[in-house]
């Protein structure tokens, strides 16, 4: 690849919420984007924004001049259009999950492999700086020996446009675990280094989705059709690791209860607590955005003592540093270690193990 | 099926012949010949050669007497569905949904103000299905039938209308022209279509329509089954929402199929 890093051309497939997010970065960093689409009303929105016309079929793109693919479809359709990305010889970003079920998912792996090409998965929030921070605190065993996570993303109301495909399961492999879930599995799994899960508790409910009582104070996408609510909206688990590590993980799209995504990691030496929590209520148009990471020590001197320290980190936008890093990688040629396609089968096969778990 | 009447052109009577002949005997599903030479009013001896002719060619069976139709019909039936694109893209759901409900579940498409079933499944509840695919019914009478009245524009639906004659099978049949309207409406509003016994007495049926992202109308779904098991709650709610599942998918595959074919 002799691109130009300065000015390359990106595919995106799939403009909807996230595609157009991608979208906006990209230009903003300098970037021509061109799309493809297989919705009209979708297409139209882009053309009107980007001056652009979509494609109505990937193929097409692949044919013109890109540089390398952005895939945020529907997630059933990431493999067909992540296969035939890697075998134009083209390098790919995959929203997160990477595919709707483990064997799509594994067959994403294995044409990236075949193809020799890079696949990075949008798990977003791994580029957030306090998460950044925290990961290289317990690499480099400032906590001790890390014996347990207690893993939270909770929103009181988040359904994501409940009633479109993110609430369908042949469409989406699952619900709120496969959403936002799948973000925690992520980040517990960088925290513990790629561990391997011994046992697995875990529990579904599905309380919000069929109640059309429910109010909705915020949400992914539209919620134009009340149609297809077949997932789970919530899923509480208790998994052990093969070296006796433990995690509590709590997940839900909608709960009765404040809105949290936390990580609170507790060492031999030291404990540390993330929130991330992005509230992002209608009800309160500010939202409130927390990026705070605490450190709590124990200190022995004339007096016994506690030390709670906060790390402070600029703040960042994740996605954009997403982005840079995959068109590094692109340009460059070597594969970026974090959000790699190995690690997004692991949280894949996590997820998989968990819904055998329930009982839904 | 409905009968044309050739308004342009030239039409070959003989072929009109056997049509109506063969739609007398799918009606009747077995008939002799001279009940077929007075319901299409030509001599015994020229249906007996249309009857002869066409069993040749193993489009009618004989038996004791009388005609039914043959299988050649099921290999141009059968290519017929084949080429349907939502047949493709629906026939695993249509499957599903059956398994879930255990019910009679119908793909049905809209073919000349009639509704046509092109595939169907039966679930547990059922030993041998209520009908054929293939089957012919109307629309103001049906789940499947208003569903796509509903989605389709008002002035297809008053075309539709205006050649039809909403004829009553049993007390709840909709016979009045602006109840139909009104309930179109409903049906639009709540994106649900109901026969709640309108049809046949002792049947309630639920259907949704299926519908391209750029609003063509592809088919309707349906989900049928006798009052003692389709009863309130699961005929007004849990079936409903199962179909929308299910429908919402197809329009989704639909959407992405050009994709997994070509890309």
């Amino acid at each position: 690849m002799t691109a130009n890093r300065d000015q390359l051309t990106i595919g995106i497939v799939g403009v909807g919420t996230h595609g157009m997010n991608h979208a906006r970065v990209l230009r903003d960093l300098g970037h021509e984007v061109i799309a493809a689409d297989a919705d009209p009303t979708t297409r139209a929105t882009f053309e009107s924004e980007f001056e652009t016309d979509p494609y109505e079929n990937p193929s097409e793109l692949f044919e013109s001049d890109v540089d390398a693919v952005i895939i945020s479809t529907p997630t059933k359709f990431h493999e067909p259009v992540a296969t035939s990305a890697f075998e134009a010889g083209l390098d790919v970003l995959v929203e997160k999950p990477l595919a709707h079920t483990v064997t799509s998912a594994e067959r994403i792996a294995a044409a990236a492999k075949r193809t020799n090409q890079i696949c990075m998965v949008g798990f977003h929030h791994r580029f957030r700086n306090a998460c950044t921070v925290l990961e290289e605190y317990i690499e480099e065993g400032y906590l001790g020996d890390v014996t347990h996570i207690d893993a939270k993303f909770i929103r009181r109301r988040g359904v994501p446009g409940r009633g479109t495909w993110y609430t369908s399961d042949e469409i989406a492999g699952g619900g709120a675990l496969m959403d936002v879930g799948s973000h925690a599995l992520d980040l517990l799994f960088s925290f513990y280094d790629w561990p391997t899960i011994e046992n697995v508790l875990a529990t579904a409910n599905a309380e919000f989705g069929g109640q059309e009582s429910y109010a909705y104070l915020h949400m992914w996408g539209e919620d134009s059709e009340a149609r297809m609510y077949d997932v789970e909206d919530s899923v509480n688990a208790f998994l052990e690791f093969d070296d006796g590590r433990t995690a509590d993980i709590e997940i839900a799209w909608a709960a009765n209860t404040q809105s949290v995504h936390s990580y609170d990691v507790r060492g031999t030496e030291a404990g540390a607590s993330l929130d991330i929590t992005n509230t992002l209520e209608e009800i309160d148009p500010t939202g409130s955005r927390q990026n705070t990471l605490e450190l709590y020590e124990v200190r022995n001197g004339v007096v016994d003592h506690f030390v709670d320290s906060e790390v402070v980190c600029p703040r960042n936008d994740p996605y954009r540093d997403e982005l840079s890093t995959f068109l590094d990688a692109v340009v460059s040629g070597s594969r970026p270690e974090r959000n790699n396609v190995h690690q997004a089968l692991s949280v894949q096969r996590a997820i998989d193990r968990l819904y055998d778990e329930v009982d839904y | 099926m409905n009968e044309r009447q050739a308004d342009t052109g030239k039409t070959i009577q003989s072929i009109e012949t056997m049509i109506r002949l063969l739609d007398v005997i799918r009606r009747r599903e077995s008939v002799g010949v001279t009940e077929l030479a007075n319901e299409v009013g030509r001599s015994k001896s020229t249906v007996h050669h249309y009857l002869r002719t066409l069993e040749l060619y193993d489009c009618l069976e004989k038996s004791d007497g009388t005609y039914q139709l043959g299988l050649r019909f099921l290999t141009y039936g059968g290519q017929a569905r084949f080429r349907q694109r939502i047949y493709q893209l629906a026939k695993s759901d249509v499957d599903q949904l059956a398994a879930e409900t255990g019910e009679q579940v119908r793909l049905v498409v809209e073919r000349g103000g009639h509704g046509i079933a092109i595939y169907q499944a039966e679930g547990e509840h059922l030993d041998y299905p209520r009908s054929y695919v293939g089957s012919v019914d109307e629309l103001h009478c049906t789940a499947a039938g208003k569903a796509f009245l509903a989605a389709l524009s008002p002035d297809r639906v008053a075309e539709l209308l205006a050649e039809t004659e909403l004829v009553g099978y049993t007390e709840n049949t909709i016979t009045d022209k602006d109840v139909l309207l009104e309930e179109l409406e409903q049906i639009r509003s709540r994106e649900v279509a109901y026969d709640d016994e309108e049809r046949t007495e002792g049947i309630r049926c639920v259907a949704v329509a299926i519908t391209s992202r750029s609003g063509e109308l592809l088919g309707a779904i349906s989900v049928s089954g006798p009052t003692d098991r389709l009863t309130d709650e699961r005929f007004r709610s849990k079936i409903p929402s199962q179909l929308q599942n299910i429908v919402g998918v197809v329009e989704i595959n639909t959407t992405y199929s050009d994709w997994a074919d070509t890309v």
